[in-house]
């Protein structure tokens, strides 16, 4: 393990802080950047997405669920198995990961924490808008998001008109719409008001009626619309199940089968977005990571720090970027966790900056209460 | 009184019911008793329904896993009709069936709504095997009975309850000083602590640390399944002293001394009653009957009626029914999917549930699409009640249930399903007017928007007229 604080330092993150933001006008700017945030719930496990090599301690204190069969990233990093897709983009630099990262959150409560994951904020239930949505409104960019669920995503909320997708059984007459509109009078009535302005714009090929537990048949119509260039720029996935406190496992275990979905999706989204993939970022989201040893039941606990699966076009290169804080007990947040040494958002809010086109420092302010979150957009991005 | 009230508290009116002269009597008066359940089909208990868990379980894993490892086919085959035999397909739907019976028949609706309520504050999600076998037989046993005692016997309840025991994983939480601990190398499991006090008592409003959790984790540990070969993991719950943290414990500042089983009593005591849970529980009441966000002057007469009766559930729901009339003409309150499906069945006597005889099932093959339709349709709108996604239950707030999908899914269900279920005497334009004038106010307009389709009786213009009715602002809010 020779990867140290000092690798995050070089590279210089405050370069563009200083000089100020002057978006390059050309023609690779002129396309329609996407944003794809999947939604890993309950807590993914850092150590087991992307493990690190060779860590004596780890070994120890997870017998039971070490993984065989690793993919090989660097020196110091490895791949879960299940994530073939991400092995696959990391040759051609279109997959990176950032590594012992976490939202500010250290609380361990799933609702807590995936309502900040959600937020961004500091207090848990105070903000009812995603820093997601708030990003949206702030660079006017309105009606672009997309959700492929049946709830609305609180980290979309905040920007009025987001679409969903998650078709019923059977069509649905629109018109029945019309005829009940206008009756939606006053003030309390206005959240529903503006989503029936939703569906009366959807695109035909939402019209549709599908089996909406086939997350294949999801992914492909979200990558058939963000092909489009008059079509959304930012879509949501969620995925749950990533609490495992029992059988976690190793190459096969309960956490697997949720890499896998993950590695699923992309790669749907690889396959279909063709050359839009080129403009597109792909990134997960969790509200914390796992507790470095094993528990009773070979799972593990609630922890702090995780990682973050990133894929697409806009990556500057294939890296594992981190300040690594160790494993040692002493190194570990709370003795228990892997430590968080990179507030997330700072990964959000630059690649919000890179795919909305907005200078990162306004975005700090408008979406982020102006918190200190370094640009990362040159250490990840291509700018 | 606006009739919207009979919404606000309970299911509406049937076309058989009429609004009474003094509606907050009406609806106060429901609450001194339990209600018996009518449903006339099969009420299975929960020690039988876990025993079939257990059939289940022990079936796949111990003997089909083993007996087929080398052959796919066989043993899918094999599990489906192991699932046929147990009724792991079948006794959610039956479930489903139980409850909705209920909400379209009771005598006492209002009380039935508390039931949905205090199921869904102490909620089940979905994991394992708890929706097919556990989670209804929980809500009927553990919940129902619960609910004209006081709040501190509902934890009590609840905490020890094999199917919140194994929703939470107390069962793999080792008191790392006790024997079994020490000898298996074991430690806790927080998960069930850390629920007991964010969502079931005192809120992360309490300002608990970690410390908090860990130690009432402690005290926790030993209440656990009675485990053996044959039943795994679905054994009794009693207390195993050998997993059980020896020494004494502080929670929230308060010393619980070594007291063995003893101890979560104590504890439960003092969370139960502690003075932010009993704010915190109000505010959810409030919000649940009055509107999303209840001011502190809507929720006080609730949490005076909690600290004068000690707690009893039944002084502190007519305190929170006579809020909800006190506010009902000035607040407004959305309808999440069951309650609102549940309220259009009544008003206008839909065919859900099944007749109990068709519902009945012989364990020989798959339950039919008749029997599947309503837990079916509770999926497709967005809500099957007893698989919340977490343990902190189904949203009661607005904002989470309006998208373009959900809305649609209403629209999906009121124009194309409703129609079907719409009884053969009850297809007149006259049977939808009565429905209408029995539950709204401004029928009237309600009737002009429908008027276009007043000589059609075919699935198609129900589905037109139902469409549109179903979701008027009026109808998805109060």
């Amino acid at each position: 393990m020779n990867c140290t604080r000092r690798n995050f330092l070089i590279g210089g993150s405050t370069t563009l802080f200083l000089s100020g933001y002057f978006p390059k006008i050309s023609f690779a700017s002129m396309q329609k950047k996407n944003l794809i945030i999947i939604s890993l719930r309950g807590g993914m496990d850092g150590l087991t997405a992307v493990p690190v090599i060779g860590d004596k301690r780890l070994k120890k204190l997870r017998k039971k669920l070490i993984l065989e069969d690793v993919l090989n990233l660097n020196s110091d990093f490895g791949l879960h198995p299940k994530l073939e897709i991400f092995h696959k983009l990391w040759q051609k630099n279109q997959a990176a990961f950032v590594h012992a990262t976490n939202i500010p959150y250290t609380g361990r409560s799933h609702f807590d924490g995936q309502n900040l994951m959600e937020t961004g904020a500091h207090i848990p239930y105070k903000e009812k808008t995603g820093w997601l949505g708030r990003g949206l409104l702030a660079s006017n960019i309105i009606g672009k998001g997309l959700a492929i669920s049946l709830p609305m995503p609180l980290l979309l909320r905040g920007v009025p008109q987001n679409n969903n997708f998650f078709p019923s059984p059977d069509f649905v007459e629109t018109k029945l719409i019309d005829q009940i509109y206008n009756e939606f009078k006053g003030e309390h009535n206005e959240l529903i008001k503006s989503t029936l302005d939703t569906i009366r714009q959807r695109p035909l090929s939402m019209q549709i009626a599908t089996d909406s537990d086939d997350r294949k048949k999801l992914a492909l119509e979200a990558a058939k619309q963000l092909k489009d260039q008059s079509g959304p720029r930012v879509a949501v996935f969620d995925l749950d199940g990533f609490d495992t406190h029992a059988a976690q496992g190793g190459v096969d275990g309960a956490h697997a089968d949720e890499l896998e979905e993950v590695n699923k999706i992309v790669t749907i989204l690889h396959e279909n977005l063709g050359q839009a993939f080129d403009n597109t970022l792909i990134l997960t989201l969790t509200e914390f990571g796992r507790t470095i040893k094993q528990n009773g039941g070979y799972g593990t606990e609630h922890g702090y720090g995780s990682a973050i699966l990133m894929a697409g076009g806009l990556l500057k290169k294939s890296q594992v970027y981190t300040d690594w804080p160790g494993l040692k007990k002493k190194e570990l947040f709370e003795g228990r966790d892997l430590n968080s040494t990179i507030d997330s958002r700072s990964v959000y809010n630059s690649a919000m900056s890179i795919c909305f086109n907005q200078d990162p420092e306004f975005l700090r302010k408008e979406v982020f209460w102006g918190d200190e979150l370094p640009d990362l957009s040159q250490e990840l991005f291509k700018i | 009184m606006s009739l919207n009230f009979y919404r606000r508290v309970a299911f509406g009116l049937s076309p058989n019911e009429t609004p009474d002269k003094d509606p907050l009597n009406w609806a106060i008066n429901q609450l001194d008793t339990i209600p018996d359940l009518l449903w006339p089909g099969t009420i299975p208990t929960e020690k039988d329904l876990r025993k079939k868990y257990g059939e289940w379980v022990y079936g796949d894993r111990e003997v089909l896993r083993k007996k087929f490892k080398n052959d796919k086919h066989a043993y899918r085959k094999a599990k489906d009709e192991l699932r046929i035999k147990t009724g792991e397909r079948y006794f959610e739907l039956n479930e489903h069936a139980i409850r909705h019976f209920q909400t379209k028949y009771s005598k006492q609706p209002v009380f039935e709504r508390f039931w949905l309520f205090w199921g869904n504050h102490f909620a089940i999600s979905e994991k394992d095997f708890l929706a097919e076998f556990s989670t209804g037989p929980y809500q009927r046993e553990i919940i129902r009975p619960n609910m004209v005692k006081t709040f501190e016997e509902m934890v009590q309840s609840v905490t020890t309850s094999w199917c919140m025991i194994h929703h939470l994983d107390n069962s793999e939480s080792f008191g790392p000083n006790s024997k079994k601990g020490m000898e298996w190398g074991e430690t806790i499991n927080e998960n069930h602590a850390r629920e007991l006090l964010e969502l079931h008592t005192v809120s992360p409003n309490a300002g608990y640390t970690q410390e908090d959790v860990i130690q009432l984790a402690y005290i926790m540990t030993g209440w656990a399944h009675k485990w053996d070969r044959k039943n795994l993991e679905t054994g009794d719950i009693w207390f195993d002293q050998e997993m059980h943290q020896k020494g004494d414990k502080i929670v929230l500042g308060v010393k619980y001394k070594n007291d063995a089983k003893r101890e979560l009593a104590k504890v439960i005591h003092d969370l139960a009653t502690h003075p932010i849970c009993i704010k915190f529980v109000s505010t959810k009441l409030c919000r649940h009957f009055i509107t999303d966000e209840p001011t502190d002057e809507m929720i006080k007469p609730v949490i005076e009626a909690w600290n004068k009766s000690n707690g009893n559930l039944i002084e502190i729901h007519k305190a929170v029914i006579t809020q909800a009339y006190k506010y009902n003409e000035i607040t407004h309150k959305f309808h999440p999917p069951e309650i609102w499906l549940m309220q259009l069945s009544r008003m206008f006597d839909l065919n859900i549930p099944l007749s109990f005889e068709k519902m009945n099932y012989t364990f020989k093959s798959k339950p039919n699409n008749r029997q599947r339709q309503l837990s079916w349709i509770l999926r497709e709108i967005g809500h099957s009640p007893y698989r919340a996604k977490q343990p902190n239950g189904w949203s009661d707030l607005e904002v989470d249930w309006v998208s373009p999908e959900l809305l649609l899914r209403r629209f999906w269900f009121a124009s194309v399903e409703l129609p079907m279920l719409v009884k053969s005497g009850n297809r007149s334009h006259n049977f939808i007017l009565a429905c209408l004038k029995n539950n709204f106010e401004d029928h009237e307009n309600m009737e002009s928007l429908i008027e276009n389709f007043r000589f059609g009786t075919s699935d198609y213009d129900l589905g037109q007229k139902y469409g549109v009715i179903c979701n008027l602002p009026g109808v998805l809010k109060i």
